[in-house]
C-alpha cells in the first residue's frame, strides 16, 4: 500500500467536509431532551404522526412495487421508441423538487384539476386526504425502486431463463419462479430505499396532501410545525428518523454504490 | 429421429446447417468459436426463432418458418444441459431437478419422489439438499443432466458439457458423462470445440465452420479424411487441394506432387508430419517429391520437434530432435523436403 503524505490543502478541506454533515447533527443531539425524551416521543401528537407515517410509507412502497416491477421489467427488456425519454420521465422526482412534484400533482388530480374533476365525479378524493399523502410518497419515492430493480434485471444472467424454458416453464411461470427470486436482493434493495425516500417525504406531500393531523401530516411535515409549538417533540421526531436513515444507510452501503 | 434444417441471421452470424440424427445416436457438433454452434442449439430448442427451415422430431413439426410455426421452448420435448449447467441457484438440487416435472403439472410430492430416484440414478442422491453453487463442477453436471432427462425428453442437447471443468476433473467426468448418456435411449446431440471430447462422445461428428457444415461422418472417417483447414488442424495433419491426374496432383499453388494413386479430379491430399523427410542438402533416392524450402517455426513438443517448412509447398514436418541437431536446423534456415508418394493419401474433394 502507497503511504504517501496526503497534501495538507486537501486535507484540511475534506475535514471541513466532514464537518459541514456532522455539525448539524451534533447540534440536534445536543438539544435533545433526554430527560423527557420518552414522552416527548410518546406525546399524542408524536404517536399520531409516526403512525401515519409508517402507514403512508408502507401504502407508498407497495404501490411502487406493483407498479414498479413491470415498469422496470418493460424498460429493461422491451426495446421500444422513446424508452429513454420515458425512463427520464419517470425519474424525473429523484431530482424534482418535491414541492414542485406537489403542484403538479395538484394541477392533475386536485379538485380543479385534470383529472380531479373525473375522480371527485367516482366519489374519489385525493388532496387532502391519505390517499393524497401516499400518492405524493410514491411519486418522489418509486423513482429510487424502479432504477433499482431494472439494474437488477439487466445484471441478471438471462440464460437462466432460458433453462426454465427448456424444462417445460411458461413465460409467467418462469418470471415468477426464476426472474422474481433472482432479483430479490434489487427488489428488496429498491424497496428499502423507496420506503426511506417515502418516510422523508416533505414537500409533495404538504403541497398536494395538505397538513392534516392523523390524516396527512406526516413525521416530517410533524417536525415542520413542531418546531414552532413544542421544539422538544419536533428533535425527538427528527431524531427517530434520522435513527432510521442511518439504519438504512449502514445495511445498504454496498447495494446503495452498486445502483446507482 | 431429428430432421433439423436450421438457418438463422444474427448480427455476423449466418447460420444454414442440416442435421439428421437417429434415435440412439450420439452426434457431436464440433466446430471453433463463433461457428454458430450454440446458435444452432438454441434454435433446435426454441430459444432463437428460425430465419428459414424447419424443425422435426419423431415426425412432429416442432417449427417451420415457412408455414409459421414456431413451438415454444416450454412445449417442445427437448432437454437442455446447458454450458456452465444454469442450475438455480435459489433452488436446492432437488428442486433444481424436480423444476421441470413441475412445470408439466405433476403434484409437488410425486415431482420430488421422481427428482429423488434420478439424482440416486446419476449418484447424487447425497447432494438432494444442498445448493447448486456448493456443487463441484462434476457434481453440478449430473445434476444438470438429471433435471434435463427428468422431464422424459425425446432429445437430449448439450452445450459445451465439459468446457466449465478445470483440466484435472475433465478426463474423469467426461468417461462419466459418456457412460450416462448411453444409459439414455433417445437422440443425443453434444455441441462442442474440443475435438477430444467429440471423438470420445459421439458416434457420428458433424463439423461446422462459419456458419455451414463442411463435414459429417464417423470419427474415423473424418480424421482420417479431413475436408478442412480446420479439422486437418485439429488432426494435426498437412492438408493441400488441388486437380489430380493420373497420380498427379496440381496443387492451387502452382506446385504438384506425386501420389502412388487415387481418384482423378478435384482432390484433397493429406500428408502426415511423420512423413516428411527433411534433409541438408538434395537427397538422393527414390523420394519423388523434392522441394526446397526454409524452415520458419520450431516447436519443441517432448520427444517430437513439428517444424513448419515456408516455400512453394508450405508443410509441416515432424522430426527428433536429434535430426534437428544433425540438420543444424534453425528458424529461417534452408531446408530440404521430400515426401514419398506412397505416404501422400488423395481422395476426392
Amino acid at each position: 500500500m502507497r503511504s504517501e503524505r496526503p497534501p495538507v490543502l486537501f486535507v484540511v478541506l475534506a475535514a471541513v467536509g466532514v464537518a459541514f454533515f456532522v455539525l448539524p447533527l451534533i447540534g440536534l443531539l445536543s438539544r435533545a431532551p433526554w430527560e423527557t425524551a420518552l414522552g416527548d416521543l410518546f406525546s399524542p401528537e408524536a404517536l399520531t404522526a409516526l403512525r401515519l407515517s409508517f402507514v403512508v410509507s408502507i401504502a407508498a412502497t407497495a404501490l411502487a412495487v406493483l407498479l414498479g416491477i413491470p415498469l422496470a421489467w418493460v424498460y429493461a427488456r422491451v426495446p421500444f421508441r422513446g424508452r429513454d425519454v420515458v425512463r427520464a420521465l419517470t425519474t424525473l422526482p429523484m431530482i424534482l423538487p418535491p414541492v414542485v412534484g406537489g403542484v403538479a400533482l395538484l394541477f392533475a388530480f386536485g379538485r380543479r384539476g385534470l383529472f380531479g374533476q373525473a375522480l371527485d365525479a367516482i366519489g374519489i378524493h385525493l388532496p387532502f386526504t391519505t390517499a393524497g399523502a401516499v400518492l405524493a410518497a410514491t411519486f418522489v419515492a418509486m423513482p429510487f425502486f424502479v432504477l433499482t430493480v431494472e439494474a437488477g434485471l439487466r445484471s441478471m444472467d438471462r440464460r437462466y431463463e432460458d433453462a426454465a424454458r427448456t424444462l417445460g416453464a411458461g413465460r409467467w411461470l418462469v418470471f415468477r419462479r426464476v426472474t422474481l427470486p433472482l432479483i430479490g436482493p434489487s427488489i428488496f434493495a429498491g424497496a428499502v430505499l423507496c420506503w426511506a425516500r417515502a418516510l422523508g417525504e416533505f414537500g409533495a406531500t404538504i403541497t398536494f396532501a395538505g397538513n392534516l393531523p392523523g390524516t396527512t401530516q406526516t413525521l416530517p411535515l410533524a417536525v415542520y410545525i413542531a418546531l414552532e409549538t413544542r421544539p422538544e417533540v419536533a428533535i425527538m421526531l427528527s431524531l427517530v428518523l434520522l435513527a432510521v436513515s442511518l439504519v438504512i444507510l449502514i445495511a445498504m452501503r454496498d447495494r446503495y454504490l452498486r445502483a446507482f | 429421429m431429428l430432421t433439423a434444417q436450421v438457418a438463422v441471421r444474427l448480427g455476423t452470424l449466418d447460420l444454414d446447417v442440416s442435421i439428421e440424427a437417429a434415435p440412439g445416436e450420439i452426434v457431436a457438433v464440433l466446430g471453433p468459436n463463433g461457428a454458430g454452434k450454440s446458435t444452432f442449439l438454441r434454435a433446435v430448442a426454441g430459444l432463437v426463432p428460425l430465419t428459414k427451415g424447419r424443425v422435426e422430431l419423431d415426425d412432429v413439426v416442432l417449427e417451420d418458418a415457412a408455414r409459421d410455426i414456431h413451438l415454444p421452448p416450454e412445449r417442445r420435448p427437448i432437454g437442455v444441459v446447458f454450458q456452465d449447467y444454469l442450475l438455480f441457484p435459489h433452488l436446492s438440487v432437488l428442486e433444481n431437478v424436480a423444476f421441470g416435472l413441475r412445470a408439466r403439472g405433476v403434484a409437488a410430492r410425486e415431482a420430488r419422489v421422481t427428482a429423488g430416484s434420478w439424482l440416486d440414478r446419476l449418484g447424487v442422491a447425497d447432494y438432494a439438499q444442498a445448493r447448486p453453487p456448493t456443487l463441484s463442477g462434476g457434481q453440478a453436471q449430473r445434476v444438470a443432466l438429471a433435471r434435463a432427462l427428468a422431464t422424459g425428453p425425446r432429445l437430449l442437447l448439450l452445450d459445451e458439457p465439459l468446457a466449465a471443468l478445470d483440466a484435472s476433473s475433465r478426463g474423469a467426468v467426461r468417461r462419466d458423462l459418456k457412460r450416462h448418456l448411453a444409459s439414455f435411449a433417445g437422440i443425443r446431440i453434444v455441441i462442442t470445440h474440443d475435438p477430444l471430447e467429440a471423438v470420445a462422445l459421439a458416434d457420428r461428428l458433424v463439423i461446422l465452420e462459419r456458419g455451414r457444415v463442411v463435414q459429417t461422418g464417423s470419427p474415423a472417417e473424418v480424421t482420417q479424411r479431413p475436408r478442412s483447414r480446420y479439422v486437418a488442424d485439429l488432426v494435426g495433419v498437412n492438408l493441400l487441394r488441388g486437380t489430380a491426374s493420373a497420380g498427379q496432383v496440381r496443387l492451387t499453388g502452382g506446385a504438384s506432387l506425386q501420389s502412388a494413386d487415387g481418384p482423378d479430379g478435384e482432390v484433397f491430399a493429406v500428408i502426415h508430419p511423420r512423413a516428411v523427410a527433411l534433409h541438408r542438402v538434395h537427397p538422393e533416392g527414390s523420394p519423388r517429391n523434392v522441394w526446397r524450402g526454409r524452415a520458419s517455426a520450431l516447436d519443441f513438443q517432448g520427444d517430437r520437434v513439428r517444424v513448419g517448412v515456408e516455400g512453394e509447398m508450405p508443410i509441416v514436418a515432424e522430426v527428433t530432435p536429434a535430426a534437428v541437431r544433425e540438420l543444424d536446423l534453425a528458424e529461417g534456415g534452408e531446408v530440404w523436403v521430400s515426401v514419398k508418394a506412397t505416404e501422400i493419401t488423395v481422395y476426392p474433394a
